[in-house]
């Protein structure tokens, strides 16, 4: 079944700590008691969701998912719950680390092609998988990309060590929020 | 046909064929979409020695955990612009251990999953008022990774419940 569900859980309320002065953001915050609503992303035969991404207003939640054994991003809607179609990441699971432009635009993740882990950013507009290969001597681990689509934030393993790496993707046209001047 | 007419011929070919040679050459270097341009001016400033992990990259910076003074492990702020660090007074605690950071688009807005006494526990800070909030996860769960819409709005976890990894959705105000 590919059609998820949200589901309203509960609301509470949470609380404010004091870190550091001045006082009155202190009061002003306990004075001011937060509610967060939690909702929960259940669909059957679903197994493991791990490693969630979000697109810039909330509005898109993508997440590797565990289904069938295989474990693939899923992308969903969160206020109709509806599961969206990933054209082009069928194959090269494991996934891992998916990121999201502002409107949901770019989706960059790793995936596995064989003994290989590669960086790539799937165009949702243009239906495009691109591959961002990286140095040979980089395994890449985790991925962040900006709102704007337009840099990547690596962490990578390399020589027994990790390291956070920055990179530009200049072929990007930027992915802001609507009603942003360009 | 005779000498004299194919060296003219010869010659336009030569011609043509150097034009298109150019014209492809400089539309592959000018349309063809480039991969990774690795910020050469940013990364040495994110080199340090130890185990650097968990970006999350806004539009002006990027967040991260890295090694800090005396080892402890430490959440981190890099201006893209400027190329420097910024202070975060209050989110930082030496007997804490960070495992996942997430900041908003502005940089004001961080959610944490950290380590602390024994307890995994899930933080929003507000950068701008220095102030650590714990976010309570209903019924019980272990926090994992964690991340922030870009609007600051909405929060997304990892949560382990009955040896079962979720993700859950939380709205901020």
């Amino acid at each position: 079944m590919n059609r998820a569900h949200f589901h309203r859980a509960h609301f509470h309320r949470a609380h404010w700590h004091r870190a550091a002065s001045p006082w009155w953001p202190w009061a002003l915050a306990w004075l001011l008691p937060l509610a967060g609503c939690a909702q929960r992303f259940q669909a059957p035969g679903l197994g493991d969701q791990q490693e969630p991404a979000l697109s810039g207003d909330g509005r898109l939640l993508a997440m590797v998912a565990e289904r069938g054994g295989r474990r693939s991003v899923r992308l969903v809607e969160r206020l109709s719950g509806r599961e969206l179609p990933l054209q082009g990441l069928q194959r090269g699971q494991p996934h891992r680390s998916p990121s999201l432009s502002w409107n949901g635009r770019y989706l960059a993740l790793i995936l596995q092609r064989d003994s290989r882990r590669d960086v790539v950013v799937l165009d949702r507009a243009l239906g495009q998988l691109r591959p961002l290969p990286l140095p040979a001597d980089r395994l890449p681990e985790r991925l962040s990309l900006s709102p704007d689509g337009r840099r990547l934030a690596i962490e990578v393993l390399r020589q027994g060590q990790l390291d956070v790496e920055l990179f530009r993707i200049p072929a990007h046209e930027a992915d802001l929020p609507p009603g942003t001047p360009l | 046909m005779s000498g004299a007419l194919l060296l003219p011929l010869r010659r336009l070919g030569r011609g043509v064929g150097l034009g298109l040679g150019l014209g492809l050459g400089l539309c592959l270097g000018g349309c063809q979409p480039a991969g990774l341009q690795p910020e050469a001016g940013l990364n040495p400033r994110l080199a340090v020695p130890g185990d650097d992990s968990s970006p999350s990259l806004g539009n002006r910076g990027l967040a991260w955990i890295a090694p800090g003074l005396g080892g402890h492990r430490q959440v981190r702020w890099l201006d893209l612009a400027s190329g420097l660090g910024s202070p975060l007074p209050g989110l930082n605690r030496p007997d804490a251990q960070p495992i996942s950071v997430s900041v908003d688009g502005q940089g004001q807005r961080f959610a944490l999953v950290r380590r602390l006494e024994g307890r995994t526990e899930l933080l929003v800070y507000e950068r701008s008022l220095a102030l650590l909030r714990p976010i309570p996860l209903l019924p019980a769960g272990v926090p994992g990774q964690v991340a922030l819409s870009a609007d600051g709005r909405w929060l997304a976890v990892q949560v382990s419940r009955g040896g079962a990894w979720q993700v859950e959705l939380l709205a901020l105000p």
